[in-house]
C-alpha cells in the first residue's frame, strides 16, 4: 500500500479551509501551518497577477509531498524521521534531536519547528486559557512511536502526518473531508482502480519540482485553463 | 589570575626540566590573563546557552524559513581551522620539510583545540540536546551527519594523540604527565624512539582524516539538491582549500605568538613557509570559486540569477569581505614584504580569518534566502515565484508568511557562538602554559 493524494486545482477555490482543519485537527502551535494555500505568482493570497489587464487567480495548496525518495529522511541521523508501511513520511516526536537538517534538505519548506515551548507560545499570543484544540490523545505507531501529541515538545519537528490518527483506522485526513470545493482525493496508489490512480492516469497529473528526483505522492491535477 | 606572580611559579616549573626545553621569553607572556578570560568566555557562553535552553531556541533569529545561521556556520569555521594541525605535520614527513619541525606540535595543538571546539559549537544548535545519545543509539547511516560526528570523533583521538606522544619525552624527563604510567619502567632513550616513531606514523594517518573530515563536513551541505548554492561537487574540495589555507594560518598565528618577536628570526623560515602554504591554498580557493560561479552564471537559469542577486546584491557586503580580505592575505603572503616581519604574518592571518569567517556565514544566506519551491508560471508571465513558508512563530506586526528572512545573529546567538572561540584559547594557552611547545633549537 502506498497512500497519495491528488488535488484537482480546477475545483481548489482557494477558501483554505484545508489549512484551517488541518491546523485544527493536528493541534498546530501557533506560528505552524503544516497545510498552506497560496495565489501563483502572488506574494499574497487571493491576490490576482498577469499582465496588460489580463489577469488571473489560480491556487496551490502545498503540505508534505510524502516523497518515495524523501531527502528529510535520509538526513535525519536518528532516523527520527521514517517512511511508515504505508508510505507515510512520519516524525517520531521522542527521538528528534532537533537539528533542522531536514528543513534545509526539503524542497517543499513543510516541515516546521518548535523554536518555543507551544504552551507558552499559546499564552503569550493570547489564546484563551483552557482552549485546547485538536485530536485530543497521543497517536503511536505499531513500533510505539510516537507520530502525534496534542501537546507538542519543545525543540523538535513537525509536519503532515497524512491525519494518522484518522488514516490509520480508514478514515479520510481531515483536509480531504473538509474541502467544499471537494477538491482533494486520498488513497492507494498501489491499486489501479483506486480513485486517486484513476484520476493521476485520466488527468495528466504533475507532481511539484519533479526534476529533484523526490518522486512525491502527493499529485496536482492541473487547470484546464487560468482563472480569469 | 595576578599576573606580576606568574615569573616566579614558571621559573620553578623551568628548573625541574633538565633538558631546558622550556623557552624563557614564553614564561614573561602573560598566559594567566589569557586563560582567565577565556575562562570568563566560557562561562558567558554558557550562560547564554543556559538561557537558551530555559526559552528554546526562539531566542536565536533563526525561524523555518532561514533554519541554520551563526552557529552552523561557526561550527564549519573550527572545522576548517582544525585542518592545519595535521596538515602541517605531515607535510613535514611527506615532503621532508624539516624546517617546520618545530612547529609539530604547535600544530597539533591547533588541530586538537579547534575539533574540540567544533564538536562543542554544534551541540546549542540542538533543539533536544538532551537526547544528543540518539545519535548513537539509534544512528542512521545515510545521514551525512552520522558521518561527521564519526569523523569528528575520530579525528579528536587522532589530533589528541598525536599531542600526547609528542610530549611523552617531555613528561618523562620532567617526572610528570597523565596516561604515561607506562613509560616509568622505560628510559628516555626508548621513550624518545617510541615518540619520533609515533609522531610520524599518527600525522601520516592522520592526514587522511583530516581530508575526510572537511570532504564530509563539506558533504552536509553539498548532498542537498534543495539548495542550489550548496549542490555542487566543488564543495568539499573547496572546503579542502580553505582548510588548508585557514588552519596553516592558525598554527601560524600560535606559532608567532609563542616565538614572539625575540625569537621570530630564529624561525623566519618556517614562517614564510607556512604563509605559502596559506597563499597557495588561496589560490586553489579562488579558483574553485570562480569556476562555481561561471558555472551557476553561464547557463543563466532564473535560480541563477536569484543566486546572483544574492551575492552581488543583499549580501554584497559580506560576501566582498569574503572576497576581498583572504584576497588581499593571498597576493600579501606571496610577497616578499608579507612574509617579513612579524606584523605582517599576524595581519595577514587576521584578515584571512575575518575573511573565511565571513565565507561561512555566506555558506548561510544565499542558500537559505532562496526558496527551494520556486515555480515559474509561464501562462502568468512569471518566471519565478517562491511558495512563500510559515515562519514559525504567531508575533504582532511578524507575517506569518514569508519568501525571505532577514536573517541576522541575535545577541545570544552572538554570546553563545563566543563558545569555541574561549574553547580553543582555554585548550591552547593552557597547554602552553603547562608544557613546551615550541622546543628551543639545538
Amino acid at each position: 500500500m502506498r497512500l497519495g493524494m491528488v488535488i484537482d486545482l480546477d475545483k481548489c477555490i482557494g477558501c483554505r479551509t484545508c489549512t484551517v482543519s488541518c491546523k485544527s485537527h493536528n493541534a498546530q502551535p501557533p506560528g505552524i501551518w503544516w497545510n498552506r494555500v497560496f495565489t501563483p505568482g502572488s506574494e499574497f493570497h487571493q491576490a490576482a497577477v498577469g499582465n496588460d489587464g489580463h489577469l488571473q487567480m489560480n491556487f496551490l495548496p502545498v503540505s508534505c509531498q510524502m516523497c518515495d525518495n524523501a531527502p528529510c529522511e535520509k538526513v535525519c541521523p536518528v532516523g527520527a524521521t521514517y517512511t511508515d508501511e504505508r508510505g507515510v513520511v512520519l516524525v517520531d516526536y521522542d527521538r528528534c534531536i532537533g537539528c533542522r537538517y531536514c528543513l534545509a534538505a526539503c524542497p517543499y519548506n513543510v516541515r516546521q519547528f518548535n523554536w518555543e515551548d507551544p504552551k507558552k507560545a499559546k499564552a503569550r499570543v493570547g489564546y484563551e486559557q483552557g482552549y485546547e484544540y485538536g485530536y485530543p490523545t497521543d497517536v503511536r505507531d505499531k513500533e510505539g512511536q510516537l507520530v502525534y501529541t496534542p501537546s507538542r515538545p519543545v525543540g523538535v519537528v513537525e509536519k503532515c502526518t497524512f491525519c494518522f490518527q484518522y488514516t490509520s483506522k480508514g478514515e479520510l485526513p481531515a483536509c480531504v473531508r473538509s474541502c467544499p470545493a471537494k477538491a482533494r482525493f486520498f488513497g492507494d496508489l498501489d491499486d489501479p482502480e483506486s480513485e486517486v490512480s484513476r484520476l493521476i492516469r485520466e488527468r495528466q497529473a504533475i507532481r511539484l519540482k519533479e526534476e529533484l528526483g523526490t518522486q512525491p505522492k502527493v499529485y496536482y491535477l492541473p487547470a484546464s485553463k487560468p482563472n480569469r | 589570575m595576578r599576573v606580576d606572580s606568574q615569573p616566579a611559579a614558571f621559573s620553578n616549573i623551568g628548573a625541574v626540566n633538565p633538558l631546558g626545553l622550556r623557552p624563557k621569553n614564553l614564561t614573561e607572556k602573560p598566559l594567566n590573563k589569557v586563560i582567565g578570560i577565556s575562562i570568563i568566555a566560557i562561562l558567558i557562553s554558557l550562560s547564554a546557552w543556559g538561557y537558551q535552553l530555559s526559552q528554546g531556541l526562539i531566542v536565536t533569529n533563526m525561524r523555518n524559513p532561514f533554519s541554520w545561521g551563526l552557529y552552523i556556520a561557526t561550527f564549519a569555521f573550527f572545522v576548517g581551522i582544525a585542518a592545519g594541525g595535521l596538515i602541517v605535520s605531515s607535510s613535514v614527513y611527506l615532503f621532508d620539510l624539516e624546517k617546520l619541525k618545530p612547529f609539530t606540535r604547535i600544530a597539533s595543538l591547533s588541530a586538537f583545540a579547534s575539533v574540540l571546539a567544533a564538536g562543542a559549537m554544534i551541540l546549542p544548535d540542538m533543539g533536544r540536546i538532551d537526547r544528543i545519545l540518539n545519535i548513537f543509539f539509534h544512528p542512521n547511516f545515510r545521514s551525512p551527519l552520522v558521518w561527521d560526528v564519526m569523523v569528528i570523533s575520530a579525528y579528536m583521538v587522532v589530533t589528541f594523540l598525536s599531542v600526547y606522544v609528542q610530549l611523552l619525552p617531555d613528561w618523562k624527563s620532567e617526572g610528570r604527565g597523565f596516561f604515561n604510567g607506562w613509560t616509568k619502567s622505560r628510559s628516555l632513550e626508548e621513550v624518545q624512539k617510541f615518540s619520533k616513531k609515533w609522531s610520524k606514523r599518527i600525522s601520516l594517518i592522520g592526514l587522511p582524516f583530516a581530508i575526510l573530515l572537511h570532504t564530509v563536513t563539506a558533504l552536509i551541505f553539498a548532498t542537498q539538491a534543495s539548495r542550489g548554492w550548496w549542490n555542487t561537487a566543488i564543495l568539499p574540495p573547496d572546503f579542502i582549500a580553505v582548510a588548508i589555507a585557514s588552519g596553516t594560518a592558525l598554527v601560524m598565528l600560535i606559532g608567532l605568538l609563542v616565538a614572539g618577536k625575540e625569537r621570530f628570526t630564529e624561525y623566519n623560515d618556517a614562517f614564510k613557509i607556512l604563509a605559502s602554504i596559506v597563499a597557495g591554498a588561496l589560490v586553489v580557493h579562488f579558483f574553485f570559486v570562480f569556476v562555481d560561479l561561471v558555472i551557476h552564471g553561464w547557463w543563466g537559469k532564473q535560480e541563477a540569477h536569484e543566486l546572483f542577486s544574492l551575492l552581488f546584491g543583499r549580501y554584497s557586503l559580506v560576501y566582498a569581505t569574503e572576497l576581498l580580505l583572504p584576497g588581499f592575505t593571498m597576493f600579501y603572503f606571496f610577497s616578499a614584504r608579507g612574509k617579513r616581519s612579524y606584523q605582517s604574518l599576524i595581519f595577514g592571518s587576521v584578515l584571512l580569518f575575518s575573511g573565511v569567517f565571513a565565507h561561512r556565514m555566506m555558506l548561510m544566506f544565499p542558500a537559505f534566502n532562496a526558496i527551494p519551491l520556486t515555480l515559474s508560471l509561464p501562462a502568468a508571465g512569471i518566471e519565478s515565484w517562491a511558495y512563500p513558508i510559515s515562519v514559525g512563530q504567531l508575533r504582532d506586526g511578524m507575517p506569518s508568511f514569508v519568501t525571505s528572512w532577514s536573517y541576522v545573529p541575535s545577541l545570544v546567538e552572538g554570546l553563545l557562538a563566543i563558545l569555541p572561540f574561549g574553547i580553543v584559547t582555554f585548550v591552547v594557552s593552557l597547554a602552553l602554559k603547562l608544557y613546551a611547545f615550541l622546543p628551543e633549537k639545538h
